[in-house]
């Protein structure tokens, strides 16, 4: 069994606007939490790991929020960067969380690599009284856009492990995403700054 | 639009150039309240990286009262539909990342330790910047080790004490009086007794006279100085230091380089993981959104409960362009993006600024092929670069009708498409000269056209498209020492950010001087930009499927 640190990663992005449970659906996924109090973007945290097996292979998931750059939708180019999937998510009890999905999925794909893969979840699968878009809806404009669509709760956990399970299958089936992947270690022509090499300057090495 | 006037704010940052970003990094962990806003719809500034579609809106909207501007609108020019030998192929527009301030980073840094030491090194990829190159003409040239071509040739600067030696056009006295003054530039602070009597006169002049190093072996050790003026008017002063740095920074990262650049974009990219750092510390950011007036806050604003006295000045009131006004404690930002206070008036687009300011050329082009040739690997076991350095000393790009007496030479910054800036089978050319206009574009177009001559490729690459502009930045070769100054209570400049070729540790200290003033002066010295990992919430509970 390997280390955990030597573990294929997989970088995977939440996007969407701004009260649609990105935050409360990576809080119940890694940690199965749920705060019903807290309703403000979480702050200090730049990413969650998490260790997935699909066919008995186990990856290392590195989950990316939006730390509130969604709100006035200034995420960066650079966020996007390496990316391997995109959660697009908006909320099911606010039609215009639902109208605002074509204009990330517009984001996702001038930023994201080609080939990307994106998976569409609807939130809030339990405010049934609240809800403003339908299955058939949510389905429809997902499929336009090539990806695949769940319901969740994060507060009952419905489904909510549904959406990651299916998007990391869909990235490690594609041979073309995968040879990006990267274990540690394995930077390309990166540079390891942190490391500094024992050669360093002595005397006059011009 | 969520509404933003709702919060008293501690710091409005105004601007994403690298200057701000980096003061929004180092008030990620302070319990600020930051509010960052940029007039541009993207993250950068001055120092930003545009895809092509992004390059080309720039240069169509053409703003003339920037210092950074377009050189005449519409500037770009799509040249592999020019030439007739192949058909035109279509870029693609977002494999690329052109950045409009490159600049390589000296191993020894002071940026580079604050990137470290804030942890968002982790968030960035750093390449190897390897040879530095100097284009030699033709009839000047002998045999040897070179690139051969019609017009001239490069000449790869040694690359250490073993090159220079084994160089066989170097005579025997030459190398001796080369080994010499290495030594000494080691540690040349230390012996000012040699060179401080030299300190204003030109470098070339130290060389010939204290060391005996000819003008045919100085061409060298000027490339490493990057110095945007021509030898006659860069002093020893300005040189030694930096080659002492190009020395110092050799091997730290690896063998065989001592220069790094930053993947996709340099410091465009440094900026937006400083500004994502900020917000995950709760910093809120808004874009497409300039400031258009400062004045004082209203007097029942001065008195904010849960504002601890770290700062005795009134609040100041910011107008946003979208006209939403909001408090703030502290407005930080460079001339550029700041208005002064309402009630005075700005004369012309002149920036109040003491320091010195002069015009630089620019040019960004991409080439039809790799250029491997240039980017070869350094050292045994070294990384292969994904950078070089291609330095036009003055007199090689004079036209025969010209004799210019104080020519500055031309420096080519070559990136691989490993830099993340192209698709792979390409390249970038970051082209530099400190001559303003139709002359200074002239010049460029001269010298990349003889880059690529020199390279003898056949097919010869050629240009796919290429962006000209102009930077108006403080003067760099007349040592002025910048800082930030706060003009009027609560008001932070920023200088503009130089046009060097390489990261000025200056900026550092700039953004220093904002912090302190920020967080007030009793915090300890050391909490600048030193932070520990953020705790990262794990759950290896394996989910298995």
């Amino acid at each position: 069994m390997p280390s955990d640190e030597s573990l294929p990663t997989l970088k995977i992005l939440l996007i969407g606007p701004s009260g649609a449970g990105k935050s409360a659906l990576l809080l119940r996924y890694c940690d199965d939490l749920f705060d019903s109090e807290s309703s403000t973007a979480t702050i200090g945290v730049d990413f969650r790991l998490k260790k997935l097996s699909v066919r008995g292979t186990p990856y290392r998931l590195n989950l990316l929020d939006t730390a509130g750059q969604e709100r006035f939708r200034t995420l960066s180019h650079s966020y996007y960067r390496g990316a391997h999937g995109i959660l697009l998510m908006f909320d099911m009890t606010n039609r215009e969380s639902f109208l605002s999905m074509g204009r990330w999925y517009d984001e996702a794909e001038t930023n994201a690599l080609p080939g990307v893969v994106t998976y569409l979840v609807g939130g809030k699968l339990d405010c049934h009284d609240f809800r403003v878009v339908s299955t058939e809806e949510g389905e429809a404009l997902a499929q336009q856009h090539g990806s695949r669509y769940c319901e969740v709760s994060s507060k009952t956990r419905e489904n909510i492990r549904r959406p990651f399970v299916e998007l990391v299958h869909e990235i490690v089936n594609n041979p073309s995403l995968m040879q990006m992947v990267k274990r540690p270690g394995e930077g390309g022509r990166s540079l390891d700054v942190k490391r500094e090499d024992p050669y360093i300057f002595n005397g006059c090495n011009c | 639009m969520d509404s933003l006037s709702g919060t008293f704010w501690d710091v409005v940052i105004a601007g994403t150039g690298l200057q701000q970003s980096l003061l929004a990094l180092s008030l990620s962990r302070s319990g600020k309240k930051v509010l960052h806003a940029d007039k541009n719809r993207y993250y950068g500034g001055f120092e930003a990286a545009f895809t092509l579609q992004e390059a080309e809106e720039w240069l169509n909207k053409g703003d003339e009262d920037s210092p950074l501007r377009p050189f005449r609108k519409a500037s770009s020019v799509p040249q592999a539909s020019l030439d007739g030998s192949n058909k035109a192929p279509k870029l693609s527009a977002r494999a690329y990342s052109l950045a409009l301030s490159p600049q390589l980073l000296y191993a020894r840094s002071s940026l580079l330790q604050a990137l470290i030491s804030s942890k968002v090194y982790r968030q960035l990829e750093f390449l190897a910047v390897g040879s530095w190159w100097i284009y030699v003409p033709r009839d000047r040239s002998e045999t040897g080790e070179a690139l051969t071509s019609s017009h001239g040739e490069l000449k790869k600067v040694p690359n250490g004490r073993e090159d220079i030696f084994s160089d066989d056009l170097i005579d025997l006295r030459s190398k001796r009086s080369l080994m010499k003054f290495l030594k000494f530039v080691a540690d040349y602070e230390n012996m000012s007794e040699v060179w401080s009597d030299y300190a204003s006169i030109p470098f070339s002049e130290f060389l010939r006279s204290r060391f005996g190093i000819s003008m045919s072996l100085q061409a060298p050790l000027l490339a490493l100085t990057l110095s945007p003026v021509s030898p006659s008017e860069t002093p020893t002063s300005f040189a030694l230091p930096r080659i002492a740095r190009h020395l110092r920074s050799m091997g730290v990262f690896g063998p065989g380089f001592g220069a790094v650049l930053p993947k996709w974009g340099g410091g465009a990219e440094i900026a937006q993981v400083a500004c994502r750092a900020c917000a995950v510390g709760g910093g809120v950011y808004v874009l497409d959104e300039g400031i258009s007036d400062v004045s004082n806050a209203p007097a029942d604003q001065g008195e904010m409960p849960g504002q601890v006295g770290s700062s005795a000045h009134h609040p100041v009131a910011v107008t946003l362009s979208s006209g939403e006004t909001v408090n703030t404690l502290w407005l930080v930002g460079s001339p550029d993006d700041i208005p002064k206070k309402s009630g005075t008036t700005r004369s012309g687009n002149e920036p109040e600024s003491p320091t010195r300011e002069e015009v630089t050329s620019k040019s960004i082009s991409i080439v039809s092929s790799p250029l491997t040739g240039l980017f070869p690997q350094t050292a045994e076991a070294g990384p292969v670069p994904a950078g070089a350095v291609v330095v036009f000393p003055p007199e090689t790009l004079l036209t025969e009708e010209k004799v210019a007496e104080n020519q500055p030479p031309v420096y080519i910054m070559v990136h691989s498409s490993d830099s993340g800036e192209c698709p792979s089978g390409q390249c970038i050319l970051y082209s530099s000269v400190f001559i303003s206009g139709d002359e200074g574009q002239a010049t460029l177009d001269l010298a990349v056209n003889r880059l690529l001559s020199s390279l003898g490729e056949d097919p010869k690459s050629c240009l796919l498209w290429s962006m000209r502009y102009s930077q108006q930045g403080p003067s760099l070769h007349s040592g002025v020492v910048s800082s930030c100054e706060e003009r009027s209570p609560g008001q932070i400049f920023f200088p503009r950010s130089s046009n060097g070729l390489a990261f000025d540790d200056e900026l550092l200290n700039n953004v220093k001087c904002a912090y302190e003033k920020i967080v007030g002066s009793d915090n300890e010295d050391s909490s600048f930009m030193a932070f520990s990992d953020r705790e990262v919430p794990t759950s290896y509970m394996s989910d298995e499927e």
